[in-house]
């Protein structure tokens, strides 16, 4: 009997779910005979089918469920509690009907209480009745449940002895007395019905007769080989993809399609319509609404979306969840929405449609909306949030926090949803089968949970990715895009306090180092600093409310992978969500996005200012549109900001590296020296501390500058609170109600690169002052700029002549440079004649010249040069400087 | 080999049925309402009918009803099942053209019993 008894389960859940739909509804619609006949109807059949299976205990409930049932179809008055008593025996029988599942028996019990309550319901006119059939309990305890039926049964025998001509008179009643009420009242109602149904009127919740039961497991089996058609369908792809025109190459395409038709069939089978995980929400919100003392009415839409059996467990608890909370927290009692002007009725309205490949499940209700408010109270008191935070959050971004764990705003612990299961598990269960979780709400308009669930979870869209020589697969529903990061481009990668942050679009994204974050070992070939190198490729993911870039080292290809689930062993890594098997026969892991952000530690928020709606934006204030500042400290106790926007890169250097030059302080930067500007009161760092700087552009001019800490990069509306008279300074605002003071960066970038102009200038005074003597005015012009470039103040002379004018009129010079070769008076003559005067006698000179022998020498340093340069060895030339002018070496 | 239609709106009850009957190599169709199985007696008159009482769309009553002003709709000899043992039930059942009632829960022994005195067997 062990497959009858199967069926006998599965059939009987399913009328049992239909009945609790249908009585809901019959509670409204008491007078709706057809209803009434439907639930009728299940109840017998349900008493029916035990009797062949000897399943006593629930023959003898259906039996007393039915006893009342008939009673509704006498026309007795639907009462509540009637409702409930038969809603209460169906709950019963369910867990009767698990107990069977489990043992293959009935599980040992009695449903005395119930079939007292119900049959006491049923007659209901004799309160005292039932009052005697309870105390006839109370009496027999360990009666058997026969003798209990028989309990209820003469405590209506009872009423009738203390009633005799009552009882005479309503002869039906010793039909029910022999449990036979049902039959009169049947007959009376069925007939008309029946005749009408047969005119083509369906009956509601029939389903299409043209079909045949088929075992979840024989399903399961039927996908679990289809998928590994699929695998050795790609194996063989992937081979045929080496290969150049071989003849298998069409009539594997073909086989190709097929399997692609056969996976979608098999998947089809799997799917149901959702509404199957809805039927038993009309109960619940009746019960509910009981309970909570207020009016409630669901409106469902889209029940016929259908999607995988899996995907519907997986949504069914965070659903009811939802619902649950919507009824208690959302909508209010019915004196509170009339005293705001609504309906008494509360509405809870459930949709479901299909999007792409992902159906979407709208759960919504006309309650208060979010307190945001209590919220941010309760982020404060938990200590997620600091008030200045709060306060650069928008209302959806605080909305959010609903999402964290142990997060409830009810004022009061209900029954109903403060059971300290909370949103956080139903997003948590979402994301597992990777779905989505986000919610809208206006204050006294509502809330609407939007959930986006995938089809199905037995295969999926994934990039098949690779990094230290391992392979992963990413689920693709969690990849937002995929991009390149380069230095010096819009799209590149940044440190801010020691972590990567990828710059996209103008927003900061964190990133993680996929091998990094589960340790791989590095491969050799590519060591992993590297990848933050010139070029990094970056997945944008997006986990829930979690955004982030994942670093990888190459995107192979997209593949529709079929979702192995872990083996056992590996279950404690959360990290992957299971696995899967490629093309060429290898395994690799699928990466768990969520689980991964979580590991990492992305900071939600912190996320969340990255992916900031632009609806909320539209919703500020224009003027006040908020941008993002790089908030950092530079000397003194206030903060300073500036726009992200215009910090073209953030370094952190040590301190040694940078040098000192007559102009001021610099840094080696891209093969070249970058000014760095220390802003006031800013410490400078020595040795191997990191000094942080700021780098900006303009106009491919590099300016850093220094400064103590960079604090953070927040999203804040500039609006300025104070102008500021003080160069430097733009203004000072409220940043998260904190005084920040925004930096005027031309002034730093212009004024500042001036005024070290000037200051160089007045430096000039102390300069060498260097005579230039050359008859080539090519050589002129090339020397002097080098020369001027490592700081000395060069004067020139086209001549010997124009030389010693000079030295006539009294200019004296540090050093003098004489070409050799010169028209007119030459080099050692021009010489001879500078040492003869003792205004010039002491000056050294050095000898430039296009030809060199050791004669030339000679003769140069008879003459009284003490250096002797070919005219193209710069380096020479710059080494005779120093080392004739050692005092102002450092120049160099 | 004699057919007999079994109506019953609770596959488990079909089954059953339908092992029994077939193990006294009747042959066997199943219908879960009596509008479909009056579609398939249009088609195909059977030797038999077990037929339930309350049912979706058509209940057994109108069936029977109606199969019997069908053209051949005379020949089925109809068993009547019910839970429901009261005369005036029975009563309602053979007026309405049933051959012969049994009582649910059935078994093996019952049907065979009930079809030998019909002269099914």
């Amino acid at each position: 009997m062990d497959e009858l008894l199967g069926e006998f389960l599965t059939e009987t859940q399913e009328s049992l779910e239909r009945l609790d739909v249908e009585l809901v509804r019959f509670e409204s619609e008491p007078n709706d005979p057809e209803l009434l006949n439907n639930i009728f109807r299940l109840v017998h059949t349900v008493k029916g089918t035990c009797g062949f299976l000897g399943l006593d205990r629930l023959a003898k409930l259906t039996h007393a469920a039915e006893s009342l049932m008939s009673r509704y179809r006498d026309g007795m008055t639907v009462s509540a509690d009637g409702v409930s008593a038969i809603l209460a025996s169906l709950d019963r029988m369910n867990e009767i009907l698990q107990g069977l599942e489990r043992d293959q028996q009935e599980p040992a019990g009695s449903d005395d209480d119930l079939i007292v309550r119900l049959l006491a319901l049923a007659e209901a006119a004799a309160p005292q009745g039932a009052r005697e059939a309870v105390r006839d309990l109370e009496d027999q305890e360990t009666l058997a449940d026969m003798a209990m039926v028989r309990a209820g049964d003469e405590a209506i025998r009872g009423r009738r002895v203390s009633e005799p001509e009552e009882a005479e008179a309503r002869l039906p009643d010793d039909l029910q007395a022999a449990g036979l009420e049902y039959l009169v009242a049947e007959e009376m109602v069925s007939e008309p019905i029946a005749s009408e149904e047969a005119q083509g009127t369906d009956a509601p919740g029939r389903e299409a007769a043209q079909s045949i039961r088929v075992k979840v497991d024989t399903l399961e089996h039927l996908m679990t080989t289809v998928s590994e058609l699929v695998l050795a369908r790609n194996q063989l792809l992937d081979i045929d993809r080496r290969k150049q025109d071989t003849e298998w190459k069409a009539p594997l395409h073909r086989l190709s399609g097929i399997t692609n038709e056969l996976q979608r069939g098999i998947m089809k089978a799997r799917m149901l319509p959702i509404d199957r995980a809805w039927q038993k929400l009309p109960r619940m919100l009746r019960d509910l609404s009981v309970e909570l003392g207020k009016s409630i009415e669901l409106t469902t839409s889209g029940g016929e979306t259908e999607l995988d059996r899996q995907v519907l467990e997986f949504i069914r608890d965070p659903m009811t969840h939802l619902i649950r909370n919507a009824a208690d927290h959302g909508i209010g009692t019915p004196a509170r929405r009339r005293a705001l002007g609504k309906s008494e009725t509360g509405h809870i309205d459930l949709k479901a449609y299909a999007e792409g490949d992902h159906i979407v499940i709208e759960i919504g209700d006309d309650g208060r909306g979010l307190d945001t408010d209590r919220i941010k109270a309760k982020c404060i008191e938990k200590e997620l949030l600091s008030e200045t935070e709060i306060g650069q959050l928008g209302e959806s971004e605080i909305h959010q926090f609903i999402f964290q764990p142990g997060f409830s705003t009810a004022a009061e612990v209900t029954d109903i949803s403060g059971r300290g299961v909370g949103l956080d598990v139903v997003r948590a269960n979402i994301e597992v089968i990777g779905g989505t979780v986000d919610l809208k709400s206006s204050s006294g308009q509502g809330t609407v949970f939007r959930l986006r669930i995938p089809l199905t979870l037995a295969i999926a869209a994934a990039l098949i990715v690779e990094t230290d020589g391992t392979r992963f697969a990413v689920p693709q529903h969690n990849v937002s895009e995929v991009v390149r990061a380069k230095r010096e481009t819009d799209c590149r990668i940044e440190m801010i306090n020691d972590a990567p942050q990828l710059r996209l679009r103008g927003r900061l994204l964190p990133v993680y180092d996929l091998g990094g974050l589960l340790h791989l070992p590095e491969d050799e070939a590519v060591p992993r600093g590297r990848l933050l190198g010139e070029m990094a490729t970056v997945i944008v993911m997006e986990a829930g409310v979690r955004r982030y870039g994942l670093l990888v080292e190459t995107v192979l290809r997209p593949e529709e992978i079929v979702v192995k689930p872990k083996a056992s062993v590996l279950q404690d890594l959360t990290m992957f969500s299971g696995n899967t098997i490629l093309g060429d026969g290898s395994v690799i892991m699928i990466i768990d996005p969520a689980a991964l952000a979580a590991l990492a530690g992305v900071s939600e928020i912190r996320a969340d200012f990255s992916q900031r709606e632009a609806e909320t934006q539209e919703a500020r204030e224009p003027e006040e549109a908020p941008v993002p500042l790089l908030l950092f400290k530079a000397g003194g106790s206030v903060r300073k900001a500036v726009p992200l926007a215009l910090v073209a890169r953030l370094e952190e250097i040590p301190g040694k590296e940078i040098e000192v030059c007559n102009e001021g302080d610099v840094i080696r930067y891209r093969d070249g020296l970058m000014p760095l500007l220390f802003m006031d009161g800013v410490t400078r760092q020595a040795g191997d501390a990191l000094q942080p700087i700021l780098v900006f552009d303009d106009e491919g001019r590099h300016v850093g500058l220094a400064i103590d800490e960079i604090i953070d990069v927040v999203e804040a509306p500039l609006s300025l609170e104070i102008r500021s008279v003080t160069p430097g300074l733009i203004g000072s605002l409220l940043v998260d109600g904190e005084v920040t003071e925004l930096i005027d960066i031309s002034y730093y970038i212009g004024e500042g690169l001036t005024q070290r102009l000037a200051a160089r200038e007045a430096e000039a005074a102390k300069t060498a002052r260097l005579l230039l003597v050359d008859d080539s005015q090519f050589f002129r012009n090339m020397l002097a700029p080098l020369l001027t470039a490592h700081g000395y103040s060069v004067t020139l002379a086209e001549s010997a002549h124009e030389a010693l004018e000079m030295k006539e009129e009294g200019t004296r010079f540090d050093l003098i440079i004489s070409d050799l070769e010169m028209p007119g008076l030459d080099g050692f003559a021009f010489a001879q004649e500078a040492k003869k005067d003792p205004r010039w006698s002491e000056t050294p000179l050095i000898a430039l010249s296009s030809y060199s022998s050791p004669e030339l020498i000679a003769r140069s340093r008879a003459a009284g040069f003490i250096e002797y340069v070919g005219k193209f060895d710069r380096q020479k030339l710059m080494a005779a400087l120093k080392a004739v002018l050692p005092q102002w070496g450092a120049a160099a | 080999m004699k057919s007999c239609l079994v109506v019953d709106d609770s596959p488990v009850i079909r089954k059953v049925a339908r092992r029994i009957l077939e193990d006294l190599k009747f042959s066997i169709s199943e219908a879960e309402d009596g509008k479909e199985a009056l579609e398939q007696c249009r088609v195909s008159m059977p030797d038999a009918v077990l037929l339930d009482w309350n049912m979706p769309v058509m209940d057994g009553i109108s069936f029977l009803v109606a199969l019997r002003k069908e053209q051949g709709g005379d020949r089925p000899i109809v068993i009547f099942c019910t839970t429901e043992n009261d005369i005036d039930h029975i009563t309602r059942a053979i007026t309405a053209g049933a051959n012969e009632y049994i009582m649910k829960p059935f078994d093996r022994d019952i049907i065979e019993s009930k079809f030998h005195e019909v002269g099914l067997l």
